[in-house]
């Protein structure tokens, strides 16, 4: 039992911090100690995580506990420590309770963690709701607009539609395969459609992709995305851009990779389709954008098609194409919505791109990392998102996914405009009367964090090779 | 004993389509109560009669009755004499009436023998062995799932009232 236990310890890690926060701001509201305290439980989580790594025996309390489960449990935990620290300066101006935040972010970071774990439809659900539950409440924390409100509700009620799709088809596929298990489930994919019955498991499967698809902001599951990312406190929107998706991408990958889907197999037409409709839908919706969260937003459903290609490739070589642009995609969504963060207050999104016009010369450092996120979401050289994006489009000619690649391809450099726009309003000179609303100042943490991002974005796209190295070891 | 899964079945469809067919949220809570109430049937069909009966204690009893409170207090208002008399014609309680007579009919003659679950019936012991056995990590998850909820409903509930004394007019948007 202990054993067990101490393989599950980036888990309890999580779950105890988020307790012992909870308790300790019963007793006295210590805004910094309780960030603080945050940070050191994403800490344990990952300092525990080799743990999950030599567990033995793989499969415990419907937990997949294993190098793929380890890297994806890091990259969100980080993901997560980094929207933390985004969140201390973001509302530190911020008047009512504000220590709830981070009980919420780290119950979100557990619910990812266990989704990116699951190997069972029960861990699977529980996780799923566990992120959503709590990014409700995120969503419509500062509930200082009618924005965060509304948001709340657009992310609520498709998200609660998403997770009884998703409930209906576990009950399904259980139905016709007497399965729960995850893995088990997806071997049987491979041999399901000999079976007569077999539509029974497309039904259940459908419900399940649709389910995910909303997860991953796919287009035609998309429309909540623009709103959300918009109204969201901008931490929370990186978190919901980042987290979120990454541990749906884990649980996609487990639960698809065993089927080994064939090219022409309806699988395949499902994903393919969405990937294009993403990819295509994300870029043309982008260009007619004036606010920067929502170019983001659109940004990232073509991410998602992006992610899908690779996907589609199958075998070992995708899902280390997989791993490795969810690293830079990370990187670069994460500062992004940082600088967008580190100069918003709850109640005054900086949001629009005139508000962004001559921030070079306000702030040259926030221009810079700004910048530089930018041009890796475009996938230019010298940054991580081109690495990224060359080893998507390498495991989606290795498979020969022409369509897909094209489409990739144009709808990339479609992209380049409206990255391109927001780096003009960067350099403009500010419109006459200079800007009029109050800068905060860059907080230490912001800077610390945003720095560190920047460093690894332009490192992974100068050396790839150990980051590479270090994917292809842990997920391989 | 298939007839009888069917009947109860078509109970808690007609009744949830009411749910989202009424108009008055009260009516629709009746519903809501009789389609819990026929899933529990379902369960007891099934062979899991503790889940039955958690399921008419917590959601048909605890719950329901939190909500048909809830949904009463925010109904208060000059109307609302209107509304306690347009409650009571007998075309608004004689549709749940309906079905939950054949549902009280469906488990009288369940407890009277008239049909087995077929299946094994699963006690209280077990459930308990699986959720402190296998299931104990899902089960704590289950604690922080509702713990979430709980934290969310407490400080989002809290930031309105405060809001609300703050501004005395009606929150307006933001935009200077």
């Amino acid at each position: 039992m202990t054993a067990a236990l101490s393989s599950i310890s980036p888990l309890i890690c999580l779950g105890a911090a988020a307790v012992l926060v909870m308790l300790l701001v019963a007793l006295r509201r210590a805004y910094t100690g309780m960030a603080a305290l945050t940070l050191v439980g994403l800490g344990a989580a990952f300092s525990t995580l080799p743990l999950m790594v030599d567990s033995n025996p793989h499969r415990l309390f419907f937990l997949m506990l294993n190098g793929y489960t380890a890297f994806y449990a890091g990259l969100l935990i980080l993901a997560s420590a980094a929207c933390v620290a985004f969140t201390f300066s973001y509302l530190k101006e911020f008047e009512r309770n504000r220590e709830e935040f981070f009980i919420l972010m780290l119950l979100a970071t557990l619910g990812a963690t266990v989704l990116a774990a699951a190997d069972h439809f029960a861990t699977f659900f529980l996780g799923f709701e566990l992120l959503s539950v709590s990014l409700y409440s995120l969503t419509a924390f500062p509930s200082m607009t009618q924005g965060h409100i509304e948001a709340a509700v657009k992310y609520l009620v498709p998200a609660s539609v998403s997770s009884a799709f998703l409930l209906f088809g576990m009950a399904l596929i259980y139905a016709w395969s007497g399965e729960m298990s995850i893995s088990r489930i997806g071997h049987e994919l491979r041999a399901a459609h000999i079976h007569a019955d077999y539509q029974w498991m497309v039904a259940g499967l459908a419900m399940i992709v649709v389910a995910m698809g909303f997860k991953l902001a796919l287009a035609p599951f998309h429309l909540w995305t623009p709103d959300v990312y918009q109204g969201a406190p901008a931490p929370v929107t990186a978190f919901i851009a980042t987290v979120s998706k990454g541990a749906v991408v884990a649980m996609l990958l487990r639960l698809f990779t065993p089927a080994e889907i064939q090219t022409g197999s309806t699988l395949f037409w499902v994903f393919g389709f969405m990937a294009a409709l993403s990819m295509i839908a994300g870029n043309l919706l982008a260009l007619f954008q004036e606010n920067v969260k929502r170019i983001l937003a659109y940004s990232s459903i073509a991410h998602s098609g992006y992610i899908l290609v690779a996907f589609l490739a199958g075998g070992a070589r995708a899902i280390e194409a997989v791993s490795f642009y969810l690293i830079t995609y990370f990187l670069a969504t994460l500062g992004s919505f940082g600088v967008v963060s580190a100069l918003s207050t709850p109640g005054m999104e900086r949001e629009n791109l005139d508000d962004y016009r001559g921030l070079a010369r306000q702030n040259p450092f926030l221009a810079a990392v700004f910048t530089l996120m930018v041009l890796s979401l475009a996938g230019l050289p010298l940054t991580a998102g081109f690495i990224g994006k060359f080893y998507l489009t390498l495991a989606g000619v290795g498979a020969a996914l022409w369509p897909l690649v094209i489409i990739l391809a144009l709808t990339s450099a479609m992209g380049l405009y409206y990255y391109l726009r927001i780096l003009v309003a960067l350099f403009v000179l500010a419109p006459s009367g200079g800007d009029r609303r109050p800068k905060p100042p860059l907080s230490f943490s912001n800077a610390f964090v945003l720095t560190l991002l920047a460093v690894l974005l332009f490192w992974i796209g100068v050396m790839p090779a150990p980051v590479l190295n270090l994917v292809r070891a842990m997920v391989g | 004993m298939n007839i009888l899964f069917y009947m109860a079945s078509i109970v808690a469809v007609i009744a949830t389509l009411m749910v989202i067919l009424e108009f008055n949220p009260v009516h629709a809570l009746l519903y809501l109560i009789v389609s819990l109430l026929s899933l529990a049937v379902i369960f007891f069909l099934l062979g899991a009669p503790f889940a039955a009966a958690l399921e008419v204690i917590i959601y048909a009893g605890a719950i329901m009755v939190l909500f048909v409170f809830v949904v009463m207090m925010l109904n208060l208002g000059p109307r609302s004499a209107d509304e306690e008399r347009s409650w009571h014609p007998a075309r608004v309680w004689f549709g749940p009436f309906l079905l939950s007579a054949a549902l009280l009919a469906e488990l009288l003659f369940v407890l009277r023998g008239g049909g087995g679950a077929g299946f094994g019936e699963v006690s209280p012991e077990e459930v308990g062995i699986a959720l402190f056995g296998p299931y104990l990590l899902a089960t704590e998850l289950a604690s922080m799932l509702l713990l979430s909820g709980l934290i969310g409903a407490y400080h989002l509930g809290r930031g309105y009232g405060e809001a609300r004394r703050h501004e005395p007019g009606p929150v307006e948007e933001s935009t200077p």
